[in-house]
C-alpha cells in the first residue's frame, strides 16, 4: 500500500469519526499549548533578567584583580589573543582638591591612558580626549562636587554648587599638606572633555580623569608636603590599580578569562554571571517542561481511549483487510498514523494558540501590572513570555512522541486481531 | 493446484485450566487441480469453515501441510501468509464482508490499493471489471445501499480484481434467495470457464454442488470424495 493511499485511508477513518477525533485533538492541543505557554514564562523571565544584566555592564569587560598590577603586566595582557584594550586606571589614594572660581571639590581621581580608554569604548558627551598631560576629562557629575564653602546659607540648606559650563575651564589641583606648614604645589588642569553620563539614573560619576604621564610629577609633589617616611614602615601607596580587559567579541570572553585565571589573576566578568544565570534558568525551564508534560500525558489518555475504541469498532474491517492480504505491519502503521495525525494536528494548533497567548500576555499583562502598581510600574521592561523555536521543537517532540506511544498499544491490538473471529463479528 | 496432506486440527474449549480438546479435522487429504470448481459439503459443525480457514492461511493447523503450487503455506509466518493471499487468493464470504465506509467502487479497488497498484491503473481495472460484471450503475453506492445479491456481486468483483488463480468461497449463496443464487452460480461458472480460476466453495446446498467438478464430503473430521448426491 503506497504512503499516499495510507494517508487517504487514515483520513477516511478520521472523517467517519469527526467528533470523537476532534475532542481528542482538542485535549492534545490543550496539553501541548499548556506546556508551551508554561515554559515560555521561563524563557521570558530568563530573557528579562539577562537583558537587565547585560544593560548594566559591558559584556565584553573583564575586571582583573591581583596583589600587584604593574604596567608591565597590563602590557602583557594587551598582547593576549582577542584582547581589544587593557585599561589600567590608577585611582589616586591621598586626599587632594580641585579649585575653580572659588568653588572647591574633594577629589576622586584616576590616572589613565586615554588611548586605551578610547578603544575600550570610553565615550565623551562633550569635547575631545586630552592630548597633553595638562588636559583632563571629568565625569558628568563633577560640577555637583564643586562647592562654594564660604557661601552663607540658612540652617539645613545645602551649599551652592558650580552651575556654569565646565568645558574649557581650568581647575587647580593640589594635595592636602600632611606636614605642618607645608604648601602643596599646584597643577592647572584644563577640562577638554566631559564623560558621557552612566546608563543608570542612580549612577553618579564625579571622577577626574587625568593623563597617567602626570603621575610621577604629582607623586613627587605629594612627597614634598608629606613627612619623611619612618624607618621600617611601608609608605601608603600613591594609587590603587583598577584593571579592565576588553575582549573583542562576547564569545571570546570565556577563553580570555580562562587565560587570565591560568596566569594567576582573579577575574570577574558579566559573562560568568550570565553563565550561572543560564544554568539556573535551564533548570527552571526543564522543570516547567516537566510539569507541562504531565498535561500532555493526561491528554494521551484521551488518545489511548480514542484509538482503543477505533480498533474495537473496526474489528471486522481489520479482519477483512487481513483476510484480503494486509500484513500486520501495515495494520499497525495505519493505526499509529491515525494517532500521529491527532498528535500532529494537536501540536500545530497548540503552537499557533501558544504564540497568540504569548503575544496577548506580553501586551496585556504589563498594562495590568502597571495599573496595579500605579505610576511606579511604568515601563517595567519585563517580557512575560517568549517562545523560541527550540521550545516549539521540544514541545512538538514530546507531544508527537506521547501521541504515538499512546497509539502504539491499540495499534498492536489491531495487528493481533484474529481474522476468523473478526469476520464473525457482527456490526 | 492445491494439495492438502494429513491435515489435523483441534480446538481447546472450556474454562481456563479445565480445557478440553475438540478434534475438528482428523488428518484429511484434499486435492484441487487448476481450473477446477471444488465443492466441500457437510453437516453444520462438521469443520468445513475450519478447513477453508486453514487453506486460506487464516489459521495454522496442528499438523499436516497445505501446498499451493508446491508452496507450503503452513511453513510461513503470518506476514508471509498475508502477502501470499494478496497475490494468489480471492475471497467470497457468506455475509459479503464489504467495508461499510467504502463505496462499491472503492471496495473492489481495495485489494489493488493494498498491493500498491498506482491510482490510475486501479481506476482503469476496476471500471473494466464493474462494466463486465454489470455493476457500473451501483459503483458509488455504499454497502448498506445495496441488496444482498448486489453486495455479493461486489464481493465477487473484489475477489476477482487481483486476477488470483484461486478463489475461496464460504457459503457464497448462503444469504441469498434461490433466484439470486442462480445468478451468482452462473457468474462463478462463467468466471471459471473464461479465466480458468480455481474455486473452492463450501456449501450445504445441492445447487452449488451441482456446478462443481469435484465434490468432497466432510464427515466426522474426515473428507471423502463424492458429493451429496452419492450420500443421499
Ligand atoms: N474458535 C473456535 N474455538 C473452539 N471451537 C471451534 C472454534 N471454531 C470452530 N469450532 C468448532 O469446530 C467445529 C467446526 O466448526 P466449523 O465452523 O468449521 O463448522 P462448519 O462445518 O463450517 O459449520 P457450518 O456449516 O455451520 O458453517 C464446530 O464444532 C465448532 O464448534
Ligand atoms: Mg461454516
Amino acid at each position: 500500500m503506497s504512503f499516499k493511499d495510507q494517508i487517504a485511508f487514515v483520513r477516511q477513518h478520521i472523517r467517519r469519526n469527526r467528533l470523537r477525533v476532534f475532542m481528542t485533538v482538542l485535549a492534545a492541543t490543550m496539553g501541548t499549548a499548556f506546556l508551551i505557554v508554561l515554559a515560555s514564562v521561563g524563557f521570558g523571565l530568563h530573557k528579562t533578567i539577562k537583558d537587565e544584566v547585560l544593560s548594566n555592564q559591558m559584556v565584553t569587560q573583564v575586571e582583573v584583580y591581583s596583589e600587584e598590577l604593574t604596567d608591565a603586566k597590563t602590557d602583557a595582557m594587551k598582547k593576549m589573543d582577542h584582547v581589544k584594550a587593557v585599561v589600567h586606571r590608577k585611582q589616586l589614594a591621598p586626599t587632594a582638591f580641585a579649585e575653580l572660581d572659588g568653588y572647591t571639590a574633594g577629589l576622586n581621581a584616576y590616572f589613565t591612558d586615554f588611548g586605551e580608554e578610547a578603544t575600550s569604548g570610553f565615550k565623551l558627551a562633550e569635547g575631545r580626549f586630552p592630548e597633553k598631560p595638562g588636559e583632563v576629562v571629568v565625569g558628568s557629575g563633577f560640577a555637583e562636587q564643586l562647592i562654594d564653602e564660604k557661601a552663607t546659607v540658612k540652617e539645613g540648606e545645602e551649599l551652592p554648587t558650580y552651575k556654569e559650563a565646565l568645558l574649557g575651564k581650568t581647575v587647580t589641583f593640589k594635595f592636602e599638606p600632611l606636614k605642618e606648614g607645608a604648601v602643596s604645589e599646584e597643577w592647572p588642569l584644563k577640562i577638554v572633555g566631559i564623560k558621557e553620563a552612566p546608563g543608570k539614573d542612580w549612577a553618579f560619576d564625579g571622577y577626574l580623569y587625568m593623563d597617567d604621564r602626570l603621575m610621577p610629577e604629582m607623586e613627587k609633589g605629594l612627597a614634598a608636603v608629606s613627612p619623611e617616611p619612618e624607618e621600617g614602615v611601608e609608605p601608603d601607596g600613591f594609587t590603587y590599580p583598577q584593571v579592565n580587559v576588553y575582549v573583542d567579541k562576547l564569545e571570546n570572553v570565556k577563553s580570555v578569562t580562562g587565560a587570565l585565571k591560568d596566569d594567576g589573576y582573579s577575574v570577574y566578568s558579566v559573562s560568568e554571571e550570565i553563565e550561572q544565570l543560564d544554568v539556573f534558568f535551564l533548570a527552571l525551564k526543564a522543570g516547567l517542561v516537566f510539569v507541562g508534560t504531565i498535561a500532555i500525558l493526561i491528554a494521551s489518555i484521551g488518545i489511548f481511549n480514542t484509538m482503543t475504541m477505533a480498533v474495537t469498532e473496526r474489528t471486522r474491517e481489520i479482519g477483512v483487510m487481513k483476510a484480503l492480504g494486509a500484513g500486520p505491519k501495515l495494520i499497525q502503521r495505519l493505526f499509529i498514523m491515525e494517532s500521529a495525525w491527532i498528535g500532529i494536528v494537536g501540536t500545530v494548533i497548540a503552537v499557533l494558540i501558544s504564540y497568540g497567548v504569548s503575544m496577548v500576555a506580553n501586551a496585556v499583562l504589563p498594562v495590568i501590572v502597571t495599573a496595579a502598581l500605579g505610576e511606579d510600574g511604568a515601563d517595567l521592561g519585563v517580557t512575560f513570555s517568549v517562545i523560541p523555536w527550540q521550545l516549539v521543537l521540544i514541545a512538538s517532540a514530546i507531544s508527537l512522541g506521547v501521541a504515538m506511544i499512546s497509539g502504539w498499544r491499540p495499534a498492536r491490538k489491531a495487528t493481533k486481531t484474529d481474522v476468523i473471529g473478526a469476520l464473525r463479528h457482527e456490526l | 493446484m492445491i494439495e492438502v496432506k494429513g491435515l489435523a486440527h483441534s480446538f481447546r474449549v472450556g474454562k481456563k485450566g479445565k480445557e478440553t480438546e475438540v478434534p475438528v479435522l482428523k488428518g484429511l487429504t484434499l486435492q484441487a487441480a487448476d481450473g477446477e470448481i471444488v465443492s466441500i459439503v457437510g453437516r453444520s459443525g462438521s469443520g468445513k469453515s475450519t478447513l477453508l480457514h486453514i487453506l486460506a492461511g487464516f489459521l495454522q493447523p496442528d499438523s499436516g501441510r497445505v501446498l499451493v503450487d508446491g508452496t507450503d503455506l503452513t511453513a510461513m509466518n503470518e506476514a508471509q501468509r498475508a502477502a501470499y493471499r494478496l497475490d494468489h487468493f480471492g475471497f467470497v464470504f457468506q455475509n459479503f464482508q464489504l467495508m461499510p465506509g467504502l463505496t462499491a467502487f472503492e471496495n473492489v479497488e481495495l485489494p489493488l490499493t493494498l498491493k500498491g497498484v498506482p491510482a490510475a491503473e486501479r481506476r482503469r481495472k476496476v471500471e473494466e471489471l464493474l462494466e463486465s460484471t454489470g455493476l457500473s450503475d451501483i459503483r458509488s453506492h455504499y454497502p448498506n445501499e445495496l441488496s444482498g445479491g448486489q453486495q455479493q456481486r461486489v464481493g465477487i468483483a473484489r475477489a476477482l480484481i487481483t486476477e488470483p488463480p484461486i478463489i475461496f468461497a464460504d457459503e457464497p449463496t448462503g444469504s441469498l434467495d434461490s433466484e439470486t443464487e442462480q445468478d451468482i452460480l452462473l457468474l462463478i461458472q462463467s468466471l471459471n470457464r473464461t479465466y480458468g480460476i480455481t474455486f473452492v466453495i463450501i456449501t450445504h446446498d445441492d445447487e452449488v454442488a451441482a456446478i462443481a467438478d469435484r465434490t468432497y464430503r466432510m464427515h466426522d473430521g474426515e473428507l471423502a470424495e463424492g458429493g451429496l448426491r452419492h450420500v443421499i
